[in-house]
């Protein structure tokens, strides 16, 4: 079975077989001309062209992973989702509107994936604070006080409300603009507005507690 | 950091850095992408699947249903034929006994209201 075509598709330029490699992790934002190729590759995929999938999913990898991880927290849970959301997308190729940003629309399924294994398996993965990060145990070298940082900031993130989470790693990670995060999560603009502020508050606050001992 | 107001509509790359090293997956991106493509062939045919099982959901109440319907309109359809249609518009206002409508309509005197009443319920 080959993914239904859409309408509105862009006649499907040949591309070579293979783009060159993202950076580990792809691009923060995608847009521009790499959006542009985003739709070929759809085309192509939807054509039967398995490669072309696999660019795709080359391209969106880290941010899926990314925003499923702030949903999830749990990277292997997180990596499920994302795998998910991929296929799910793949499935539903044909319901994608060519004219729009395929980011968006992918980063929109992969949330709700994130979404749906968190609410079947009834994870809320907050763990408790080592003890010996709340108390600022040694701290041997930066690397080492990066990753207490790192610990933090997620957890921090884990105790956001989800939708909180995903506006400000939607908006302040990936790039995307406050309209197309309205779209992704279906809320309006200004509640996406109001949950950065105030994811922001947070992760702010904690971050400026950590700036210093990482100089 | 600190100088960007939380309302600001532009994103804060120091927060955004911040969030994306403690969000990035450490072990390796193209062992992930080889494994959502291991999985490309089965979400095809699970999809392929899923539609036909849908149909065949709907094969059973769909073929009960036009076969209701087949028979409905097959009773229908017959007593419209029982019904013997007048032949002519003065067999229709024949009367069945007495004056009846025929009489009514072309009378000069006032319809006496005992003969319509009479002529409408023999009529029936």
């Amino acid at each position: 079975m080959k993914p239904m075509p859409a309408e509105g598709l862009p006649p499907s330029p040949p591309l070579p077989p293979h783009h060159p490699p993202q950076p580990q992790g792809g691009p923060a934002r995608i847009g521009g001309k790499e959006a542009g190729d985003d739709q070929a590759l759809v085309a192509q995929t939807l054509a039967g062209n398995r490669a072309a999938f696999g660019d795709l999913v080359e391209r969106h990898a880290g941010q899926a992973r990314r925003v499923a991880r702030a949903v999830l927290g749990d990277p292997d849970d997180a990596d499920d989702a994302a795998q998910d959301g991929f296929l799910s997308a793949l499935v539903k190729l044909g319901q994608y509107d060519a004219r729009r940003p395929f980011g968006p629309w992918l980063m929109r399924i992969v949330a709700n994936a994130a979404t749906d294994r968190r609410r079947r398996r009834n994870v809320r993965r907050v763990e408790p604070l080592d003890t010996a990060l709340v108390g600022g145990g040694p701290r041997p070298d930066a690397a080492a006080v990066r990753n207490e940082l790192n610990e933090h900031l997620r957890v921090a993130l884990a105790e956001l409300p989800e939708r909180r989470r995903k506006a400000v790693v939607l908006f302040d990670v990936e790039g995307y603009s406050h309209a197309e995060i309205a779209g992704m999560l279906g809320i309006p603009e200004g509640t996406v507005r109001s949950e950065v502020f105030h994811a922001r508050r947070r992760l702010r606050t904690l971050l400026a507690d950590w700036k210093e001992p990482m100089r | 950091m600190t100088e960007t107001p939380s309302f600001d509509h532009r994103p804060d790359p120091e927060l955004g850095a911040a969030l994306r090293a403690a969000l990035e997956p450490k072990d390796d991106h193209s062992a992930f992408v080889a494994r959502v493509m291991a999985g490309y062939d089965g979400a095809l045919e699970r999809a392929s699947i899923a539609t036909l099982d849908v149909l065949a959901a709907w094969f059973r109440p769909g073929m009960v249903a036009a076969a209701a319907a087949l028979v409905l309109g097959f009773l229908f359809g017959r007593t419209i034929l029982d019904r013997a249609a007048p032949e002519s518009i003065d067999t229709a206002m024949a009367p069945i006994e007495g004056p009846g409508l025929a009489a009514l309509v072309t009378s000069n005197d006032p319809p006496d209201a005992s003969v319509v009443f009479t002529s409408l319920v023999e009529q029936r």
